[in-house]
């Protein structure tokens, strides 16, 4: 036991997208106090469990960039006050454009070194149709501020947008085509994103857009906007590391691979994760029964669980071929048993090689597999 | 009892039937008998009471016999015992019907006023005669708009042969003529023969199993008598048992002394399996025998075969039992250990007829909970070899694979008997011609009203003929048939390859000339049915070697590729095994999977001939 991964949740947007389902909030007069109180007390009852200095910190959100740079510099203060960061620690925030300011960019200096920008879309279209905050010039424009400020820059960018259901008058968008897509992809490229995000739109329970009536295959179909990331990217100097990942050589998020490698993380702040000893936790989701939870003195943990062995393999099995590297069949077997290495390895030999490579050494998927992968996992659960 | 006594009590009894096309009113008009002799208070009374069996009730037909004591005081102040045998209404089971009549002297010919003549009338109409039965005709559904005594009696007597002239005009819904036909059952079919002094014959027309009584025989004493504590011997089988109890139906089960000659009843005598007491088996007196036993005994041989399959590998002992068990109540079943590269263990069963095999398997579902794949139904060919040597094939994987080595191939013929509307004569007979029937006779047997004759692959019948006569007809046409016997054919084994791997549950055996259109239809259908896989799989329609059909599922590309972080992976993995869930009816045949539903709409597209 020994979590050398933290990840900070801030709760707070500045308006809320319909498609999120993350853990956020508009800000209410006192909140942002509220918040770093109680972050404190929980990172001062978690910091023993890190023996180690940490590699990486990951602040994510909600909106990090919704903190204004003072509550930055408290925020900072906090974890530097409680964690030890080892030398050369991957330190990621995520920003959203229309709330990163150069005095975010200040603040972070010496300590974030990462940015990963939620741009989503550079067309202003498809912002508006996801609800987004900001525009594309706004999106160009973080962008490039993060790239030029020197920071390792990450670009999110969502696909498989489907033709907006909604008749109310307004000019409706039509839904995103390659070209579309292609754009995103192209522009993001050409502002000198290391690191490119590209996930489909999922509609997920209880979010506004859950509500609205899309028509069936239009959220299910982005397999043609994928396969063209998988093949333009690389064109560029990108390497797809991950199912949605993909980065020029020595970008890639070494917080985001210790999860694939069903590694141990803390997780602080409201509805944020941890991962330790076998048990994943989650704490409570919204910001006051967190508040209260914290100041009782009490953990703000309101789920737990621990696999048994067989579905923690195959939990962890999934988790690795999201992942290029895939399984290394040794350190699985060290870490699950060779009963399960031998199901497992058994498991993923009706898959053809087109879609699986897998020796004596390791099982992971091509390029072709990353694109049925649902399915792929599917079998091994 | 004195002889004398005996000889009276003889006098009284009258062993009938009820016969009638389907739908023509057979259960409501015995509903009706009963209801009016007392047998069963009207407050008892399920509609259509003989029609005993949960399953038999929904499809509205019978298939069971459930026979029922009824007493009757006639016109002429004697009091009369009335055995009412009910028989099975499907061509499936004639061979209880006929087994049925002979346990009767007479019978009931029920025909709809307004319908006139159908395709069982005819059937069921020569069976009786056959077996020399007084026939009591009686037109119902008189009340009816549309019905027409003076055209049906027509129609009897110029199809049938038989004296119409004296039929009863009766409404079994409104209760007209009901009175009519109870006093002619007893002046017009005569009392039953037989000596009670003579050794013991009984002849079981139908038993079923019990779960605390085991086997209970319906039987029909011609002489003699039986008792309880009587050892008797069943002639076919040979074996020996205790009598433990004998009765009557009222139309429950009522325990009695003694069965007489002329009587109907049940005996129970400790028989563990339906196999030990079958239809048509004589009883006689183990001590003092009978010299023969009553004519007309055949072992009932199924001519449908088909193979069943647990979904779940696993489940095969549980298919094994409840097979066992099922056989115990339908002797008539017959199953066999077989097994399916494609599908794994299982049996190849065989039935008397199409509707039998439904029946059995909607059977094993309800009462014994087995979920199984059916392959498509299959008849038993005559496979002459170049070698003079003979095979029987009850599935296609029987077919010799070298293909030279085959002189012959023959195939069952039945004699189909159809009765229609002029109007649709031509339809008709371009269905028949399609499924390669062979003319044989047509003629009117009523102004606008035709008997057409062909005789036709047994095949071809059991694919979906009678549902594409229904639609072609609009269900005016009613249809009996013969087996007539073995005719050799150009027969030709098709294989259904899936990536490359042929998958014996989809083979079949068609005539050469229908291959690629069935090949084409199958193809396209399972194209249709097994879901994108994760690859491109082929599938091929193939003679031999020689492929004749290919087509392809195209490989998935639908999917929703999300991010997963740390806080994802729980809710990840739900949502996996919730799809996963989703999925479970799924066959796995190699690296494909196979919707359950494939297997099954095999059987229908079958006969679609590619259209």
């Amino acid at each position: 036991m020994n979590p050398r991964s933290l990840y900070v949740h801030v709760p707070f947007c500045e308006s809320k997208c319909p498609y999120c389902a993350f853990a956020s909030a508009v800000k209410r007069p006192g909140d942002e106090e509220a918040y770093l109180r109680s972050l404190m007390e929980e990172a001062a009852s978690k910091s023993g469990i890190a023996e180690d200095a940490l590699l990486t910190l990951y602040i994510g959100g909600g909106t990090p960039t919704a903190l204004s740079p003072d509550a930055w510099h408290e925020l900072t203060a906090i974890i530097g006050g409680t964690f030890r960061l080892a030398a050369g620690a991957e330190v990621t925030a995520e920003a959203n454009p229309g709330t990163l300011s150069r005095g975010h960019a200040e603040t972070w200096r010496g300590f974030v070194n990462r940015v990963s920008v939620g741009v989503q879309s550079f067309d202003d279209d498809e912002l508006k149709f996801l609800g987004r905050a900001h525009d594309s010039g706004q999106a160009a424009e973080a962008v490039e501020m993060c790239v030029s400020a020197g920071f390792e820059t990450s670009v999110d960018l969502m696909f498989g947008l489907p033709e907006d259901p909604r008749q109310d008058g307004r000019p409706k968008y039509r839904g995103q085509t390659l070209r579309g897509w292609a754009a995103n992809l192209r522009r993001a490229v050409g502002l000198g994103a290391g690191h490119i995000s590209a996930y489909q739109l999922t509609i997920e329970p209880g979010t506004p857009f859950s509500g609205l009536n899309f028509p069936k295959h239009a959220l299910t179909d982005g397999y043609l906007p994928y396969r063209y990331a998988q093949w333009y990217l690389p064109r560029k100097g990108y390497v797809q590391y991950e199912v949605a990942s993909f980065s020029k050589p020595g970008c890639e998020s070494r917080h985001n691979l210790n999860y694939w490698a069903d590694g141990e993380y803390i997780g602080l702040g409201p509805s944020a994760w941890s991962y330790v000893g076998g048990t994943r936790s989650q704490n409570a989701r919204t910001l006051d029964e967190y508040a209260r939870m914290t100041a009782e003195g009490k953990s703000a943990s309101v789920y737990e669980e621990s696999l048994p062995p067989a579905q923690a393999a195959r939990q962890a099995a999934v988790l690795a071929l999201r992942a290029r590297d895939g399984i290394d069949w040794r350190s699985f077997g060290e870490r699950h048993g060779n009963a399960m290495k031998d199901e497992i390895a058994e498991k993923l030999n009706i898959f053809p090689k087109s879609l699986l490579r897998n020796d004596s050494h390791r099982a992971s998927l091509t390029a072709a597999g990353l694109r049925v992968a649902n399915r792929v996992w599917e079998e091994m659960i | 009892m004195d002889r004398a006594i005996k000889i009276d009590k003889l006098k009284k009894i009258r062993n009938f039937s009820i016969i009638a096309h389907v739908d023509h009113g057979k259960s409501t008009l015995a509903d009706r008998l009963i209801e009016s002799t007392h047998t069963v208070e009207g407050r008892n009374m399920k509609s259509q009471l003989l029609d005993m069996l949960e399953l038999e009730r929904e499809r509205g037909i019978t298939i069971k016999l459930v026979p029922v004591r009824m007493n009757y005081e006639a016109a002429d102040g004697e009091k009369y015992v009335l055995n009412l045998i009910d028989t099975p209404g499907h061509v499936d089971f004639n061979y209880e019907v006929s087994r049925s009549l002979a346990a009767c002297e007479g019978a009931v010919l029920v025909v709809d006023a307004a319908q006139g003549v159908e395709a069982q009338t005819v059937a069921n109409a020569y069976l009786a005669v056959e077996q020399n039965l007084d026939l009591v005709p009686v037109f119902n559904k008189i009340d009816l708009p549309s019905a027409s005594p003076e055209r049906v009696a027509r129609e009897i007597e110029e199809v049938i042969g038989l004296d119409a002239s004296g039929a009863i005009l009766a409404s079994a819904k409104d209760g007209t003529g009901v009175s009519e036909i109870l006093e002619r059952i007893v002046t017009d079919i005569r009392p039953p023969e037989g000596d009670p002094d003579k050794p013991l014959s009984a002849l079981i027309f139908d038993s079923v199993y019990d779960n605390y009584r085991g086997v209970i025989s319906y039987v029909r004493v011609v002489d003699g008598e039986i008792r309880p504590g009587k050892t008797v011997s069943f002639m076919a089988t040979g074996e020996v048992y205790d009598v433990e109890e004998v009765g009557v139906f009222t139309p429950a089960m009522s325990p009695v002394e003694s069965l007489g000659p002329g009587e109907v009843g049940y005996i129970v005598a400790g028989i563990k399996s339906l196999a030990d007491a079958s239809v048509g088996d004589t009883i006689t007196d183990t001590r003092k025998p009978a010299a023969s036993p009553l004519p007309g005994y055949r072992r009932v041989k199924p001519v449908v075969f088909c193979g069943y399959y647990p979904i779940e590998r696993e489940e095969i002992n549980a298919l094994r039992d409840a097979l066992e068990k099922l056989q115990i109540n339908d002797s008539a079943i017959t199953f066999e250990p077989e097994s399916s590269a494609a599908l794994g263990f299982g049996f190849r069963c065989g039935f008397l007829g199409l509707l039998h095999m439904e029946i059995a398997k909607e059977r094993l579902y309800r009462e014994f909970g087995v979920e199984l794949v059916a392959t498509a139904p299959n008849v038993v060919y005559q496979i002459k070899l170049t070698d003079g040597g003979v095979i029987e094939a009850r599935r296609p994987s029987d077919f010799p694979s070298d293909v030279s080595k085959v002189d012959e191939v023959l195939e069952p013929y039945i004699r189909v008997t159809i009765f229609l509307p002029d109007d649709y004569v031509g339809p008709t007979m371009q269905l028949s011609q399609e499924k390669r029937g062979a003319y044989v006779s047509m003629d009117y047997i009523a102004q606008g009203r035709v008997r057409l004759v062909y005789d036709l692959p047994l095949a071809e019948f059991i694919m979906d003929f009678h549902d594409r006569l229904k639609s072609a007809t609009r269900g005016y046409a009613s249809l009996d048939y013969d087996h007539i016997g073995y005719r050799a054919s150009d027969l030709v084994k098709v294989d259904i390859l899936i990536q490359e791997e042929p998958v014996d549950a989809f083979s079949f055996i068609c005539h050469r000339d229908a291959a690629y259109n069935r090949g084409h239809a199958v193809a396209t259908k399972l194209k249709e049915l097994i879901p994108r896989q994760l690859f491109e799989v082929p599938i091929q329609a193939a003679i031999g070697k020689k492929v004749i059909v290919r087509t392809n599922v195209k490989a998935l590309r639908k999917d929703v590729l999300a991010k997963c972080y740390g806080g994802d992976v729980t809710r990840k993995r739900k949502l996996l095994e919730k799809q996963k869930e989703g999925k479970k009816r799924m066959k796995q045949v190699g690296r494909v999977s196979i919707p359950q539903e494939a297997f099954m709409a095999f059987m229908d597209v079958s006969g679609d001939d590619g259209k």
